[in-house]
């Protein structure tokens, strides 16, 4: 059952692939069905989780990997269906695919402990998975958009100009979703932060953890700055195009890192895997 | 019964004979119930375009090829002898080929235009409207459709700007989504600058804005365009608000440099500029397409990406032929199961009949049963018949190529003596129910 996403995923992978290849617009309906099928799989797994654990499966960073994948393919399909373009479905896919293995190849319902039960716990990692999730869409278009720059500016008109929406389509939507991602990080740290100042006198070693200085936060702080940064370059200093789709995609790769590397081997504060 | 189609095109009749033979002057309709006063097709589409008039018709005999091609001069009062030589005449397969082709734009004079599918479509509607078609032209012309669609979504044959214009449209389209936001500058007032000025005003660009040495022939093409003339020494302030910026000038030497342009975009906040320099020798500095977010393409590079574009279509061209001889094997094999119906027909009445004839011949015998019983018999004779004929009749009509059927038929004719017994029905039918009655 916890394989029934992800197979999804991939096949939607596969026939993404396929028809950013052959563009059949048939092709094209099926990747969208099938990751349609994925995410409602995805939910009822999640439904699952949570009749089984009494709360939403929040809890640890497998479970909220799962929770970011399926956030980002519904964002992802709101996007598709609203705007009627799939060329950004293979590049949404793959991760969706990569990340949803571990989840299901480890799957765990982890208790909530006592210190985690707290309104706002949901605010913060509900708040910070919209964040990631669109700025997962941003580092797609921002990778889409620089393949399409280069193949222009180098007057070689090929495979991606053929199949990508124009420059201005990409940076529009790269602005939009940077925006949303940054105000849903900056609510999600902050209550973060608030909390911490609550939970301070909790035996939990846990929250004993707490501190700028902890890998995690310290990581997901430096995220904000970058993106703050990428954000106030755009507006304020004229960045546009290919800078600020760049620095979108170096920005994802940091919080890439933050969230499975760091939050599986790293932080002491936000170690609620077992 | 066969699939026909008698026309002429640009392929084989030259511009003067293509204006006087136009079905679509007097109405499609009225060229349609012209030709059915003929009574030579059971089934008729006409489909008359600027560069062809074909009839698509159902005949029984040779005949008909003669009269439908009589019917093309006479319907518009021409010497039948001129006519004829230009008309050509294809058959079964080859006529459903070069319908699929004509829908896909593959017989177009550009190859890969969409239009004609449209016009297709719009002659059948007509004659299906008026009931001129029957099955074979229904199939045959929703199938044309198919093959016109997959034709556009499978291969890139109408892909590809293949003019220079077209080439810089779509680029900018490419880069700034649509154009009807836009401003654009157009450098110098010449026979070139006005060409392209027009194309891009086609596009309802925001803003045009016309800029030349001499203000008074920037002033002149403005005002045929309904555009703005600024000085040349204004020129660094009109490219700040332009986002496509047109160099047409006569210039020995780059009118626009790289440092000056860079200054410019400094000013526009790296909005993107595309620059198309269609002046010989070039107006812009190389070095300006180096320049962060300005896309800089001169004349050759435009000339390229449509001598790619070109080749690009010659190369879709296989897979459209290869999608059209799939569908044609498709109709086809179609066409050819209908063939083989009256076969199937006949040898089901046949076995009928002989179930028919030994209950008769039984009945004395059967007489005593009680009614249940004699039912009972009837349904498992019947059942029995069914299920001898299952599997030939699966088989027969899964018969796709012409020689099969054809040899199917024949021995089955022979084997089950169908055609003799089909003759001797006719005759024995009332003899036969009359003699159900004696008994």
């Amino acid at each position: 059952m916890h394989l029934v996403p992800v197979v999804f995923y991939a096949a939607a992978a596969a026939a993404y692939a396929m028809h950013f290849a052959s563009r059949q617009p048939r092709t094209g309906r099926t990747a969208t069905a099938l990751l349609g099928a994925g995410v409602l799989a995805h939910t009822f797994l999640i439904g699952m989780q949570t009749v089984e654990a009494g709360h939403a499966p929040l809890v640890g960073t497998t479970a909220a990997i799962s929770a970011f994948v399926w956030l980002l393919g519904l964002a992802y399909l709101y996007v598709e269906l609203t705007t009627e373009e799939r060329a950004m479905g293979v590049f949404v896919a793959i991760l969706l695919t990569a990340l949803g293995l571990i989840p299901a190849l480890m799957p765990s319902v982890v208790q909530r402990p006592a210190v985690l039960r707290s309104p706002l716990f949901t605010l913060h990692v509900v708040s910070l998975l919209f964040a990631y999730a669109s700025f997962a869409l941003a580092c797609v278009l921002g990778v889409t958009y620089v393949l399409l720059f280069k193949e222009i500016k180098a007057k070689h008109l090929g495979f991606f100009y053929a199949r990508l929406p124009s420059l201005q389509v990409l940076d529009a939507m790269n602005g939009r979703v940077l925006t949303i991602g940054w105000l849903f990080l900056t609510l999600g740290l902050l209550v973060g932060g608030l909390w911490a100042t609550q939970v301070q006198t909790s035996p939990d070693p846990r929250a004993q953890a707490m501190s700028v200085a902890d890998p995690k936060i310290l990581v997901a702080l430096v995220s904000w700055g970058v993106y703050s940064f990428a954000l106030y370059a755009r507006r304020a200093r004229g960045w546009s195009g290919r800078r600020t789709a760049l620095l979108s995609a170096i920005a994802f790769a940091i919080v890439l890192l933050n969230f499975v590397p760091v939050g599986y081997f790293l932080t002491k504060s936000h170690n609620f895997n077992f | 019964m066969r699939l026909q189609v008698v026309g002429l095109s640009h392929r084989t009749a030259p511009i003067e004979l293509r204006e006087c033979v136009d079905f679509a002057r007097g109405g499609i309709d009225v060229a349609l119930k012209g030709l059915a006063e003929h009574g030579v097709a059971q089934e008729s589409v006409i489909l008359s375009t600027c560069n062809r008039a074909e009839v698509y018709a159902i005949i029984e005999s040779d005949a008909a090829t003669e009269t439908i091609g009589r019917f093309f001069s006479e319907y518009h009062q021409l010497d039948h002898r001129e006519t004829a030589e230009h008309l050509y005449t294809l058959n079964g397969g080859e006529a459903a080929r070069h319908l699929f082709r004509v829908a896909a734009g593959l017989d177009s004079l550009v190859v890969g235009e969409p239009q004609i599918l449209g016009q297709v479509k719009s002659a059948y509607t007509v004659a299906s409207d008026l009931q001129f078609t029957g099955s074979i032209l229904n199939r045959l012309f929703h199938s044309s459709f198919a093959v016109g669609k997959r034709v556009r979504s499978e291969t890139g044959l109408g892909e590809g700007a293949v003019s220079v214009s077209y080439a810089a449209i779509a680029l900018a389209k490419k880069i700034f989504g649509k154009l009807s936001g836009l401003g654009v500058l157009i450098l110098g007032a010449g026979e070139m600058a006005k060409l392209t000025a027009i194309h891009l005003k086609a596009q309802h660009v925001r803003q045009m804005t016309i800029a030349s040495r001499t203000l008074k022939a920037a002033e002149g093409l403005a005002a045929r365009l309904d555009a703005k003339a600024v000085s040349w020494t204004d020129l660094d302030r009109a490219l700040m608000s332009a986002d496509i910026v047109v160099t047409a000038t006569g210039a020995t030497e780059p009118v626009l440099t790289g440092p000056r342009v860079d200054e410019v975009m400094r000013q526009r906040r790296n909005r993107p500029l595309f620059i198309i320099d269609i002046a010989v020798p070039r107006d812009v500095d190389a070095a300006v397409g180096d320049l962060e977010q300005v896309f800089l393409y001169n004349i050759d590079d435009l000339q390229s990406i449509v001598k790619e574009n070109l080749a690009r279509r010659t190369g879709e061209l296989e897979r459209a032929e290869a999608i059209v001889s799939e569908e044609v094997t498709r109709f086809m094999s179609w066409v050819q199961s209908r063939d083989i119906i009256p076969t199937v027909v006949a040898l089901r009445q046949r076995f009928e009949a002989i179930r028919q004839s030994e209950l008769l011949r039984l009945e004395p015998k059967l007489a005593g049963l009680p009614p249940e019983a004699r039912a009972r018999i009837d349904e498992i004779t019947r059942l029995i018949v069914e299920k001898l004929l299952l599997t030939p009749t699966e088989q027969l009509k899964a018969v796709s190529d012409e020689t099969t059927v054809v040899a199917y038929a024949d021995a089955l004719n022979r084997l089950f003596r169908l055609a003799a017994e089909e003759q001797a029905r006719a005759a024995a039918d009332p003899d036969a129910a009359s003699k159900v009655g004696r008994r």
